[in-house]
């Protein structure tokens, strides 16, 4: 596992950004390089950076013994709520996609000062942001589905559980990555070649699908549980392999890559 | 599939640039060395007359030759080392893990009863009114239908909810409601292991059979411990045998000469000659003018045993063959006088594919039905009437078979027995016949109690007298038979020693799981060190790296250098003399180690016991490899991972060890592997969108897209074992209850011929190595092969349906099958070996005059992949073989194992892995996950035994084991084959080390598997009280083990054979490389 930076270490999420940029400059021969994306500096932003994982996890706790008992609605219903959290969270912690923010990195900024250029330069329109990013997510559902299958999940029963299992993973997963880096093309390559540098979002893709890969361990064994039914322990792994990511991937590796 | 790599000498360094970029080194190379013109090889040789430099560059080659044969005859010597060392861990570990039991010499005697008898009778202590008790009856007629599992016998009146197997046996339950005096039917409950040869031992010796004997099941060795039949034999009874020939065998000279008529018992595919035999013999000495001849007439079936081997119970063959039985029966029971018992039983059940040999419930439960003309048989309750139903109800033991006989006949009952008679045989017939039931019972605890005290006396055990020990019951039994003397009082003395039985039994099983822990605590470090060797052998420093030495210039510098130093000794790099120290250090451990042990066990040890000696020689010359390894400058900490690549290598590997301890990991084993091969595709698929090149990244997703949808695509082919169900539905078989293809599985074979060669040669045409022998040979012979496989599946499945019984006999179709397969084994084995030796490297060399002129332009095409095209030509061999010898459906599987190989292969090249880990442990990933995908799983019962007869009439050593080794281990075998493709693929003929770069990946890819097997042996041992012992964990180290025999066997045959022949071949073209 990536190793104690000084400069991450000693860049809490205030100095993230200064971070992120000599990220930048330290590799800039490839032209268009994937940056860290910083949380915003607002105070609600960094607020509800910190409540977000704690509501996602009270919110998988609290439902997991409807989730048990009958997976296919409970999935289904907590699907819009899962839903309007990320999206909470995107947008209010995370800079859009085109924004100036996402583009360049943040300098030095007086909050009012820099809402004002966001406002009017190249901003994007954050409701169609989210829409298209919420779309993407969706549609990246059945990549995630296609994956559960080959790595032997049922392919011709269990058909609801896997499609919203996949469904909650790229809302977790890809949803904020869709949202800060839009389609751009040189940044999907590095992220799917995990070469993006981590930072919240890509610490949540992967911790959510190391946290997937490891859900499967529970299932072959002989204990007759409840829970270990298809796709019970896999959620849990997504749920908590994206809280673990985003957290390391937000503090202790930010800014870092994989295999640098 | 080609449409991308069409794309790629377009953009990118195409890997046609790359061989026209390597074919300029080798040219450039040429031309210094020769200072003129000169072509390649063998071509030029002709053409011109050898000049200095020539002869001299002879002379240099044939050094070169010689000094690859040493290093090739050391790495030899290291493998065979490393394989002694396995065996002798096996041995060692199973030795003290495979249960061994005592056996006692002594016999039981007609008129020594081991305690005197309740009440006196006429004839006491003879023959002629009963040994031990009063006798029933004077003859009997035994007959043991092979395999008769309960459930044939039992009729399902639901008609929609009966197998085909049902309803065809009905005599015994019917006979067995309607006169229940004159017929007892009951479930008879096997003791594991369920073979025939273990079951006889049981039935006749009333004792418990140890899992040490099962290695003789093939051959049979006589039973010399006191058994039923020695009795007969002793008191003069004439005892008749017809069918089975497994019984002459175990009981050599006890049966009458002229009329016994023994049958070779092992060919499966015969499912009458064995049966009509029986038949066409039983019925004469029943004849009352020949009753006379015998006192014990014993028929043996086989025929219900083979069609469930066969065909498996769900098939037409498998009813015939019960109606067959069933009016058999019924004609034998009206020759039957008053005077004699007749017993009709299986030895032992099947499973659902008619397979047997472990301890599922379907295998060792078994019928057990009694018939006397005279009324004899009673049930103390009314309601025991009705046969149970399933055989979970009120079953008996086989072993019980035995002093219920014995006392029926007024023998003594085997000194050995653990068996508590039967209570229908002696209940009277209204049941109630309590004094009787008391003393029978009363005489098998006596005699079982002598038995133990003469077992402990011999081991040296002492007997406790402990509250429910069986000494204790023993004492209130007795005190019960001293005080109840009335009819009524003896229902309790009954009960008394029927508890004591009970707990005897239930001590001996767990007495006979007896553990000789420190031996088998040898053996695991002798693996254990084993493993650690290999692991320290296979690690790498930075700067062993033999794959980065591709360099003309430097090659030829370095050859220059060795001209001139010709008569002098020139430093070897370490990687060419590690085998030599290796196997010298090994050699003096070995020696050191064979005087201790042979020191050890002739003056100092109790017993003689040579496997200790094996053991010590084995440790020392470990540790004597172990420290030169390390005097090497070889370390552990180089095994450490240092890139993902590496840790996903230690966590598949580690994962799936740690897994066994748990019987649940083991059992979905399969799944698991699967999950893993998954992994890796995942991973290298993130890896190729980091490369560089925009046609690379494109291929190398391909790749990784194709290796993982072939897994899945794989995964469809199941066999499940028991312990998965109902979570897992088979699909090797038309059904759950068969052991046959169905129809649409035949297409399988077809596919895979038209299919994979063309396949196969795409991957080739990638590095334009589709040339020398390869067309031919993959595009015909190998097609040619697998289309004659085709046409064998389908007779055979023709011949198992009838198809043409109108129009060719049974017997020329299976001539024809025999030639067929024959056929395609002479092809990929003699022709393919052959072929393999001799063809030139798969390469086309072009000359044309240059743009100057002047040069001639030469260009070799396949000269990037001359070691691995032409290598690839021996696994196609094997490939060849294995998919003749597996079923249909694993013949399928087997192309997709081919094909996920070259994909792998061409992904380590992309992803410039070839000197990582991971890729001898995917390959051995995948030898095991199509183990399971060939119809097999960790059991004794799935292996296919049926598979011995596919290029052979009857049973020939060696031939039917290795057919069947080649059937049940087809997917390591032929991973083992493939792991020089590893090193070799995609690499020019001037890469140095190849040798050793092919045993590394060997020794990797052994590594797997000496893990595994070092991991099953560790939980089977710690775990050697868990229930599932020899359900799960037993059968899995046996896997491993044998295993682990068979890659190290192949690996040393094969493998770094294949690559000897394979780099004379390329370097009688090229030259030497190093």
């Amino acid at each position: 596992m990536p190793l104690i930076d000084p400069v991450t270490m000693s860049a809490p999420s205030g100095k993230t950004a200064a971070a992120g940029s000599g990220q930048k400059t330290a590799s800039l021969d490839d032209e268009a390089l994937c940056r860290a994306m910083p949380i915003l500096p607002s105070p609600l932003a960094q607020a509800i950076r910190q409540v977000h994982p704690v509501i996602l996890l009270s919110l998988s706790y609290l439902r997991f013994g409807a989730l048990v008992r009958d997976p296919v609605p409970t999935l289904l219903n907590s699907l819009p709520v899962v839903a309007a959290l990320q999206v909470a969270y995107a947008v209010i912690c995370l800079p859009a996609a085109g924004s100036s923010a996402a583009v360049q990195p943040a300098k030095k900024l007086r909050p009012g000062e820099k809402r004002k250029t966001v406002a009017d330069a190249n901003t994007p329109n954050i409701t169609s942001t989210v829409v298209v990013a919420l779309g993407l997510s969706m549609f990246a559902t059945f990549g995630f589905q296609i994956f559960f299958v080959l790595f032997g999940a049922p392919l011709l029963t269990h058909i609801p559980q896997t499609t919203l299992c996949s469904m909650h993973l790229s809302l977790l997963g890809l949803f904020p990555l869709f949202y800060t880096h839009g389609i751009s093309t040189s940044d999907w390559l590095e992220i799917l070649g995990a070469r993006a540098p981590f930072d919240e979002a890509f610490g949540g893709l992967i911790g959510g699908c190391v946290g997937a890969w490891a859900g499967a361990v529970p299932i072959p064994l002989d204990w007759d549980r409840e829970w270990q039914k298809w796709p019970i322990t896999i959620l849990c792994g997504v749920y908590g392999g994206y809280v673990v990511g985003k957290l390391i991937g937000g503090t202790l590796a930010y800014g870092k890559k994989f295999g640098a | 599939m080609p449409s991308q790599r069409q794309q790629r000498p377009k953009d990118g360094p195409s890997e046609y640039q790359t061989i026209a970029a390597q074919y300029a080194k080798a040219k450039r190379l040429k031309e210094i060395e020769d200072a003129n013109k000169k072509l390649l090889g063998a071509e030029a040789d002709e053409k011109k007359k050898p000049g200095a430099a020539e002869t001299q560059r002879a002379a240099f080659e044939a050094r070169r030759k010689r000094g690859y044969e040493r290093r090739f005859g050391w790495t030899f010597g290291f493998w065979v080392w490393m394989t002694c060392i396995h065996v002798v861990g096996i041995v060692l570990f199973t030795g003290g893990f495979l249960l061994t039991r005592l056996v006692l010499d002594e016999k039981s005697e007609c008129s020594v009863p081991p305690i005197e008898p309740l009440a006196a009778w006429e004839g006491q202590g003879s023959m002629d009114g009963g040994c031990w008790h009063p006798k029933t009856f004077d003859k009997a007629v035994v007959v043991l239908i092979d395999a008769l599992r309960y459930d044939f016998t039992v009729p399902v009146k639901n008609l929609t909810e009966a197998e085909i197997y049902h309803n065809a046996f009905p005599f015994l339950y019917e006979t067995a409601v309607q006169s229940p005096e004159n017929a007892v039917l009951l479930p008879f409950i096997a003791d594991p292991p369920t073979s025939t040869l273990q079951r006889l031992k049981g039935l006749t010796t009333g004792t418990l059979p140890t899992l040490n004997d099962l290695g003789s099941s093939f051959g049979g060795t006589a039973i010399d411990e006191d058994n039923l039949l020695m009795q007969l034999n002793s008191l003069g009874k004439r005892i008749v045998h017809l069918g089975d020939d497994t019984w002459t065998s175990l009981f050599p000279g006890y049966f009458e000469a002229n009329i016994s008529k023994p049958y070779d018992s092992f060919n499966v595919w015969d499912l009458h000659t064995v049966d009509n035999g029986v038949l066409e013999h039983i019925f004469p000495l029943m004849q009352k003018e020949n009753q006379t001849q015998w006192d014990v007439l014993i028929g043996h079936f086989l025929g219900v045993d083979h069609a469930g081997h066969r065909y498996g119970p769900n098939h037409a063959a498998m009813t015939a063959k019960l109606q067959q039985m069933n009016s058999f029966v019924q004609d034998l029971v009206k020759t039957i006088d008053d005077d004699t018992v007749l017993i009709v039983m299986g030895d032992h059940g099947m499973d659902s594919k008619g397979d047997h040999g472990g301890e599922s419930d379907d295998e060792v439960e078994a019928a057990l039905w009694m018939y006397s003309k005279r009324p004899v048989f009673g049930r103390t309750k009314p309601e025991y009437v009705t046969p149970p139903a399933t055989a979970k109800e009120r079953p008996v033991n086989q072993i019980d078979l035995v002093p219920t006989l014995a006392l029926l006949l007024g023998l003594p009952i085997p000194f050995n027995n653990l068996g508590r008679p039967i209570e229908e045989a002696f209940a009277g017939i209204n049941g109630t016949a309590w004094d009787n039931l008391a003393a029978v019972s009363r005489l098998a605890s006596a005699g079982t109690r002598r038995y133990q005290a003469s077992y402990f006396a011999a081991r040296g055990i002492e007997q406790t007298a402990k509250p429910g020990s069986p000494e204790e019951l023993w004492e209130t039994a007795t005190e019960y038979a001293a005080k109840n003397i009335n009819v009524k009082g003896r229902e309790l003395v009954y009960g008394a020693y029927t508890a004591y039985q009970e707990e005897t039994l239930r001590i001996c099983k767990d007495l006979w799981a007896r553990f000789d822990v420190p031996k088998m605590a040898l053996g695991i470090a002798v693996m254990a060190l084993g493993v650690l060797v290999l692991l320290v052998y296979v690690s790498r420093d930075e700067d062993d790296d033999f794959a980065v030495m591709d360099d003309a210039e430097l090659d030829f510098a370095e050859k220059s250098l060795e001209l001139q130093d010709a008569g002098g000794q020139t430093d070897l790099p370490s990687y060419q003399t590690l085998s030599q120290s290796l196997v010298k250090a090994a050699a003096v451990g070995s020696t050191i180690g064979a005087g201790l042990g042979y020191g050890y066990v002739s003056y100092m040890a109790e017993e003689q016991d040579w496997t200790m000696a094996a053991a010590i020689t084995a440790l020392t010359s470990s540790l004597a490899v172990t420290i030169s390894l390390f005097g090497l400058g070889k370390s552990l900490t180089n095994l450490l991972p240092n890139t993902i690549w590496g840790w996903l290598g230690v966590i598949f590997t580690l994962s799936q060890s740690i897994g066994f301890a748990s019987n649940s990991y083991t059992i979905w084993e399969d799944s698991i592997s699967l999950f893993f091969l998954s992994t890796f595709g995942f991973v290298s698929m993130i890896a190729a969108l980091r490369l560089p090149a925009r046609t690379d990244r494109i291929l190398g997703i391909y790749h990784s897209v194709v290796f993982i949808l072939l897994g899945r695509l794989a995964s469809f082919s199941k066999l499940c074992r028991e312990e998965q169900m109902p979570y897992c539905t088979s699909t090797y078989y038309a059904s759950a209850n068969s052991s046959t293809s169905a129809p649409w599985q035949l297409a399988l074979p077809f596919i895979v011929f038209a299919g994979i060669p063309s396949i196969i040669k795409g991957y080739l045409l990638s590095s334009r190595s589709y040339e020398g022998l390869a067309p031919f040979w993959i595009d015909w012979v190998f097609r040619g092969a697998l289309g004659l496989a085709a046409t064998y599946w389908t007779l055979d499945a023709a011949g198992n349906g009838q198809w043409l019984a109108d129009y060719v006999s049974e017997t020329t179709l299976k001539t024809i099958q025999v030639a067929i397969a024959q056929g395609v084994l002479a092809l990929a084995f003699v022709a393919g070996t052959t072929a393999f030796v001799w063809a030139p490297p798969c390469i086309k060399v072009f000359t044309r005059a240059g743009s100057g002129g002047r040069t001639a332009q030469v260009t070799i095409l396949g000269y990037g992949n001359a070691n691995g095209a032409r290598y690839l030509l021996l696994v196609v061999n094997f490939a060849a073989a294995c998919m003749l010898l597996s079923k249909p459906m694993g013949s399928g599987a087997l192309a997709l194992m081919v094909w996920q190989v070259l994909s792998l292969v061409d992904m380590l090249d992309l992803n410039n892995l070839s000197t990582e880990s991971i890729g001898p442990i995917i390959l051995a990933l995948l030898g095991e996950f199509y183990y399971f995908k060939t119809g097999h799983q960790a059991v004794l019962s799935s292996i296919q035994w049926d598979s011995a007869f596919i290029p052979l009439f009857t049973l020939r050593y060696p031939w039917s084991p290795l057919v069947v080794m080649f059937n049940t281990f087809a997917g390591q075998i032929l991973a083992c084959v493939a792991v020089p493709l590893l090193a070799l693929w995609k690499t020019s003929p001037k890469r140095k080390g190849g040798l050793e770069t092919v045993t590394r990946c060997l020794g990797l890819f052994v590594a797997y598997y000496a893990v595994e097997s070092l991991a099953t042996m560790v939980w089977a041992g710690h775990l050697r009280r868990h229930l599932m012992l020899f359900r799960v964990f037993n059968p899995r180290f046996m896997m491993a083990a044998a295993v682990l025999l068979v890659v190290d066997l192949v690996g040393i045959l094969v493998a770094l054979a294949g690559v000897r022949a394979n780099a004379l071949a390329v370097s009688e073209v090229f030259g030497w490389a190093d």
